[in-house]
């Protein structure tokens, strides 16, 4: 099963670099929407429960001490780690 | 921006075998997906009990990016039918942001991001391979906050697309339908209409 996921992935993710490489860029301007739709859509996944419902736990503070080092234009890894630190910190006291 | 992709590695290893993914198909996934937030999103997909379909999916739509991020890359990329395929795969959001940085969005510099894309895809399989096998060592991941990992990454890619009013709506878009559909469907199928809705909204 998970070796399933890993190469059906490897081989579309490589088809895709390989396929885009050979194509022209007039394609970039009509899926601009897709990467920042997508992206907010797995966050709101992460923080809310399967009934859709937003979870006020230690996952959700990483999440919103993540967004606002994004916003003071933290660096990705420090963003990430920041995310991470709060969220433990914060399942550590509660 | 090296290191700390390799300790990213370090964590999806982790969560890649905790999500009950061998070591090995970690490392073997790392070395040729190499793109953490595809792979992070399988893995989340696959340990949240959405299934294999729904976490290729979500991996391949988030992925699929990379068609017209290749396809700018390309006119700087090494000429050369083995050489352009090559340079290509190593074409991520780092590097190709690098590309960018040292050249411009229409034209990224094809030799910073095959230099970037070469550094980054050894720490990313190296830190992957540690993460893989020294996972039990570090215990629960959630202790150490690698959860808030996966989310905190999309937070942090997400946040400077937003600056184009185009690119806010279809993120405004992206959340509602996560949130509307989530009760309804398996986990991976509202990402998957919400890059449908992304892509709609694209112009």
């Amino acid at each position: 099963m998970t070796l399933a996921v890993v190469a059906t992935l490897a081989v579309v993710t490589i088809a895709f670099r390989a396929g885009g490489s050979a194509l022209p860029a007039s394609l970039t301007r009509r899926t601009a929407g897709l990467a920042p739709a997508l992206l907010a859509a797995l966050v709101m996944t992460e923080v809310t429960s399967e009934a859709g419902v937003p979870e006020l736990d230690a996952k959700t503070a990483g999440v919103v001490a993540a967004l606002v080092a994004a916003a003071l234009r933290a660096p990705l890894a420090v963003t990430v780690g920041i995310g991470a630190a709060v969220a433990a910190v914060v399942r550590a006291v509660t | 921006m090296v290191a700390a992709v390799g300790l990213f590695g370090v964590s999806f290893g982790v969560l890649a075998v905790a999500a009950g993914f061998p070591a090995w198909q970690a490392v073997v996934m790392s070395a040729t997906v190499f793109a953490g937030s595809a792979q992070f999103a399988a893995v989340a997909v696959m340990s949240s009990g959405g299934g294999a379909a729904a976490a290729v999916l979500a991996g391949v739509l988030l992925n699929s990016r990379y068609l017209p991020m290749a396809a700018v890359a390309a006119r700087t990329l090494p000429r050369g039918r083995l050489r352009r395929f090559l340079a290509a795969q190593l074409v991520t959001d780092e590097s190709f942001s690098l590309g960018v940085a040292s050249g411009s969005p229409e034209r990224p510099d094809g030799r910073a991001i095959v230099v970037a894309g070469l550094a980054l895809w050894a720490a990313w399989v190296i830190g992957t391979l540690l993460g893989a096998l020294g996972g039990s060592l570090l215990g629960d991941p959630a202790r150490l906050g690698l959860d808030a990992a996966f989310p905190a990454m999309f937070v942090a890619l997400l946040w400077p697309m937003l600056g184009r009013s185009d690119a806010r709506l279809a993120a405004a878009a992206g959340a509602v339908v996560a949130l509307v559909l989530t009760p309804f469907l398996p986990a991976g199928v509202p990402l998957a209409v919400a890059a449908v809705v992304g892509l709609a909204l694209s112009r």
